[in-house]
């Protein structure tokens, strides 16, 4: 559907700030809430879902070469079955896509305002129709550009902050037993389970090494997962969960000798251009999997419509952000595994038997 | 209902159907059938007061109350 190829390392790159953006605001407050200090642990146990759904999709790409994920189910279940699914996964991404708008929208407007959150929405959606409409060869480039701006601003502020760094908080390690960290680890398995988009991008991948390079970002994603973790404990320290968005808040402690401090929005622009990503990934996926639900011959023309959805669902699937929170810990633990990683391993166990039952019966 | 925002919604469509209308003629019927029916879906939904709906979510927070008492209970 889209001839435009990107190399393995810009589909790398687009999914670490894809998972990383709005993951390293709000999760450490949410891990907290639960692993108390062990809160650097949970990514361990989180990223075993990340790796899993690695390992998933590949091997159905390796199965079914350059095809697209309902063209494998169609293969698999059957076309009524596909259909169905269609269904299921296009209101899921609607669904995300809202909801990643709309969180990306309040948080913009804690420093906006008076501005209405429909227009901060909608001036990040027109750009992101646009870099979807021009196909994934830009969005890689883009993911390309931006990724060494955001790991180096994370760095350079873990950087500025190590004066203030108190090692001694970590401890006591493991002072409930394994439990809290695991607790800690289902709300973050969510952001490793987005891994799943890379089923998407596979086709349009320029070269074979999908597999080394889709391992490589679970273990990148973990690596900075832990490290902002630490930072945040370490500052922090057991106050970290009534912080919302804990990095910003120990990011406004920068203090170098009086001369360099207040560098929050440094954070809050490499929020911005990872978000941008990450919206324009999701819109991106929402549309791919409508054209090829329905079979359209080509994705453009729907991307106008879908974005008008998008904003209309944001609004109606996330009245508020007490819903948005509510529904961050009573649902999303559950749907984004099932949709995510537990129905591509169902269709691999599919195909799987039916390669065997049709070598039987040869 | 909130006029304003539908009548918005309309505008918004309208210009979505001039920029697009010269590309679209080209597109197969399927194609044209689908990028109409999502306009009209959006139309629809901006005549409703959305926030206050019940929609997919109130669906799915009662598919998996069960599992959110659970996490509520952690």
């Amino acid at each position: 559907m889209d001839k435009g190829r990107i190399s393995s390392i810009q589909m790398g790159m687009m999914m670490y700030l894809t998972i990383l953006a709005t993951a390293i605001l709000t999760v450490p407050s949410i891990t907290a809430k639960y692993a108390k200090k062990d809160l650097w642990l949970s990514p361990i146990w989180a990223s075993i879902i990340g790796f899993f759904t690695v390992i998933i999709v590949i091997q159905l790409s390796k199965r079914f070469p350059r095809q697209s994920f309902f063209q494998i189910c169609e293969h698999t279940i059957g076309t009524l079955a596909t259909k169905l699914l269609g269904f299921l996964y296009f209101t899921f991404f609607l669904i995300a896509s809202g909801q990643i708008t709309r969180t990306y929208a309040e948080f913009i407007k804690v420093f906006f305002i008076k501005t209405p959150v429909s227009v901060i929405m909608i001036t990040m959606l027109l750009l992101s129709a646009f870099t979807v409409i021009a196909g994934i060869e830009v969005i890689g480039r883009v993911a390309q550009l931006f990724f060494p701006i955001f790991v180096f601003s994370v760095f350079i502020i873990i950087f500025l902050l190590l004066p203030q760094l108190e090692p001694s908080n970590i401890f006591p390690i493991l002072e409930n037993g394994l439990l809290p960290s695991l607790k800690g680890a289902i709300i973050p398995q969510i952001w490793f389970g987005e891994l799943f988009l890379i089923v998407f991008l596979l086709p349009s991948l320029s070269d074979s090494k999908g597999m080394k390079w889709g391992i490589l970002t679970v273990l990148l994603i973990l690596v900075t997962f832990i490290i902002t973790n630490i930072t945040v404990l370490f500052i922090l320290n057991q106050n970290t969960e009534f912080y919302i968005y804990p990095f910003l808040s120990a990011t406004q402690l920068v203090n170098l000798g009086d001369f360099i401090e207040s560098i929050e929005p440094i954070i809050i622009a490499i929020w911005i251009l990872g978000t941008f990503i990450k919206i324009t990934v999701f819109y991106y996926v929402t549309i791919l999997t409508t054209a090829q639900w329905l079979k359209l011959s080509d994705y453009k023309p729907i991307v106008w419509p879908i974005g008008i959805l998008i904003v209309e669902v944001s609004f109606w699937a996330v009245p508020n952000l007490m819903v948005n929170n509510h529904i961050d810990i009573t649902v999303f633990p559950f749907l984004f595994p099932i949709m995510q990683t537990f129905i591509p391993l169902f269709i691999l166990g599919m195909a799987v038997i039916r390669k065997k039952s049709k070598s039987l019966e040869i | 209902m909130k006029w304003g925002i539908f009548f918005c919604v309309l505008i918004i469509i309208g210009v979505i159907i001039l920029y697009e209308w010269k590309t679209i003629k080209t597109y197969p019927k399927k194609d044209r059938i689908t990028f109409f029916i999502l306009l009209i879906i959006a139309g629809a939904l901006s005549l409703f007061d959305l926030p206050n709906l019940p929609g997919p979510v109130t669906l799915l927070e009662s598919i998996f109350q069960p599992f959110g008492n659970f996490m509520e209970s952690l």
